[in-house]
């Protein structure tokens, strides 16, 4: 949750660059990493402190398992932009980055701490 | 054809992924300013080699990997990887890899045009995920 909530809010400082991740060139490619983190973090906000009745499963995907996807997929996505070499990376684009990893680490932890079974444990 | 386990779904996703992978090569982003000679990168280009190039590698390691299941005699695929079944990563791989390259169609460089390897990219990774949902639909071991 700190981590899709520090992403959103760095990621209107600059990307790359002068521009922010939610401004040309950089948008919507730079936004997918906050968006994913922002994605995890509702969903977590809402079971767990607005007691939000979520569906157990959506589209075959058990929520777990949608966090799983969403932070490997954001640390991918991080990896990425960490080997491009075309730009000045700026302070948003650390942080971004930095969160990515975070949300991939926290959902590894997710998976530990509701025993999934995902990780071997 | 014969004791392959070549399925519709499979046959997507592979073409999916040499269209994906041949586009990748081609033009990305094309700059043609008036008075000079245009000019154009792909997805290896220094300018946009990896985060261009990731859609093109994830919708080849799913072409890989439904050419396996579908010709390799005697090699299977784990049934779970990660606490997801093999069609869940499928999806995920196929989903990642079209929400990138739509993103990318979107974005707008000044003075760039988006090239014909960009479209063929968006079209091989939405072929993926047709096919990962084929596999769904078709009740492909959710191995």
């Amino acid at each position: 949750m700190a981590s899709g909530a520090a992403m959103l809010i760095f990621s209107f400082l600059d990307f790359a660059g002068k521009q922010s991740s939610w401004q040309r060139p950089w948008f919507p490619i730079a936004t997918l990493m906050p968006l994913y983190g922002v994605v995890m973090a509702v969903q977590i906000a809402l079971a767990r402190f607005a007691g939000v009745k979520m569906p157990a499963r959506v589209a075959g995907f058990s929520w777990e398992q949608i966090h799983l996807a969403l932070g490997l997929m954001a640390g991918l996505m991080a990896v990425g932009w960490l080997v491009t070499d075309d730009y000045s990376r700026n302070f948003g684009l650390w942080i971004e980055v930095i969160g990515a990893f975070a949300l991939a680490v926290g959902a590894c932890m997710l998976q530990r701490e509701r025993n999934t079974g995902a990780l071997g444990g | 054809m014969k004791n392959t386990k070549l399925t519709p779904a499979n046959l997507v996703i592979m073409a999916g992924a040499v269209i994906a992978f041949v586009g990748s090569f081609l033009a990305f982003e094309k700059f043609s300013p008036v008075g000079y000679r245009a000019k154009s990168w792909n997805a290896w280009s220094t300018h946009f080699f990896i985060i261009a190039t990731l859609p093109a590698l994830i919708a080849l390691a799913m072409g890989v990997m439904a050419a396996v299941e579908s010709f390799a005699q005697g090699t299977t695929l784990p049934s779970r990887v990660l606490g997801f079944s093999l069609n869940q990563v499928y999806f995920v791989l196929g989903f990642q890899a079209t929400i990138m390259m739509a993103a990318w169609a979107v974005v707008d460089y000044l003075g760039f045009r988006n090239g014909v390897g960009l479209y063929l990219m968006l079209f091989g990774a939405i072929a993926c995920l047709v096919g990962a949902i084929m596999r769904v639909a078709q009740g492909a071991p959710a191995r």
